[in-house]
């Protein structure tokens, strides 16, 4: 099966470029399969991979113009050649691995842990099933960025709009029960930036490898702000 | 809760715009293609309609409103140096209160 990965090294001087791998397939090849077939090739190409279950959310890559999670990918699915490049928007390192800085300030900057206005009890904060099932769609994210390097806001003004990621996580913290600092966190969430630079593009929901709809979370956080305003 | 004009109320202003042109739009579309005005003295007639000429400035007030925050909205996206940035928001800005001036003076 033939590929067409994206290599740079700014070591080397070169400029970023192409180059064409064929592959030995087998039945049940995920992406990342064959990234590693590519490396056992060519130890030179690097690229990021750890669990391969679509669990730690560390191989996201540009799969024929489309964000995907590289180990939960079946080649089987995708056109030939199969065109493999950074994430868009971000800066790279060294051929598929890129600076993700930037997204991970942005999850930082929504403070994603509960924040309690009185005294932390001895025992678990209980909750009921109904405000756990809230949460459900939220706490699911594994954090691969595939979504937020996705979305055309977060390309245009990634120091200042937080992107998909962060914003889903901003809501599962709007939505849990046990958080008390609601108010501050909409408040944060004020201006034109933040939040209020997504369009409703919804490239995020199309790309999101645990299906996850982050528009959605989005649309929750407005409604709470209308509801907070009125 | 304090919430600055920037953000969520941008984000009010235009949802709510959005609703108001389009009932006038339907308003607009129904009348002018199933009784459109005959000759220029039908038109001054039909908009010297007490309902008409407020339904019209509603209308354009809304649509002015709509136009800023939506066209902020890309310049915000699209252009970064703050130079050309608050020149294009001003260009904007002096540009609709024109038009609403001029629709003012048609109407007035």
């Amino acid at each position: 099966m033939k590929f067409r990965v994206y290599r740079y090294d700014p070591e080397s001087g070169q400029k970023p470029h192409m180059q064409d791998y064929d592959i030995e397939t087998f039945r049940g090849m995920m992406l990342r399969d064959a990234l590693k077939a590519i490396k056992a090739q060519d130890e030179t190409f690097a690229f990021r991979h750890s669990c391969g279950e679509g669990v730690c959310g560390s191989d996201g890559v540009n799969v024929n113009g489309t964000n995907k999670l590289a180990c939960v990918t079946p080649i089987a699915d995708l056109k030939e050649p199969v065109e493999v490049r950074p994430f868009p928007g971000r800066p790279v390192i060294r051929d598929l691995v890129v600076d993700m800085t930037q997204f991970y300030e942005q999850y930082k900057a929504i403070e994603p842990w509960l924040k309690r206005k009185e005294p932390t009890p001895e025992q678990e904060i209980l909750q009921s099933p109904a405000d756990r099932d809230k949460l459900d769609g939220l706490y699911e994210c594994i954090m691969c960025g595939c979504c937020s390097t996705f979305c055309p806001s977060f390309w245009w003004n990634p120091e200042k709009f937080l992107g998909p990621q962060a914003l889903l996580s901003a809501w599962r913290f709007l939505a849990d029960s046990r958080d008390q600092a609601k108010d501050e966190r909409l408040d944060f969430l004020e201006g034109p930036y933040k939040l209020f630079r997504c369009h409703s593009i919804m490239n995020c929901v199309e790309v999101c490898p645990k299906g996850l709809n982050p528009t959605k979370a989005i649309g929750h956080i407005k409604e709470l702000m209308l509801k907070k305003a009125v | 809760m304090s919430r600055q004009a920037s953000g969520f109320r941008a984000w009010v202003y235009q949802r709510i715009t959005a609703v108001l042109l389009l009932l006038f739009f339907v308003y607009l579309l129904s009348t002018l293609s199933f009784a459109p005005p005959a000759d220029f003295v039908a038109w001054v007639e039909w908009l010297s309609q007490p309902l008409v000429r407020i339904g019209l400035l509603i209308f354009v007030g809304a649509l002015l409103l709509h136009s800023w925050v939506g066209v902020r909205d890309a310049i915000i996206d699209y252009v970064h140096p703050l130079g050309l940035r608050i020149t294009a928001l001003t260009l904007l800005a002096l540009w609709l209160i024109g038009t609403g001036l001029w629709v003012l003076t048609i109407l007035g």
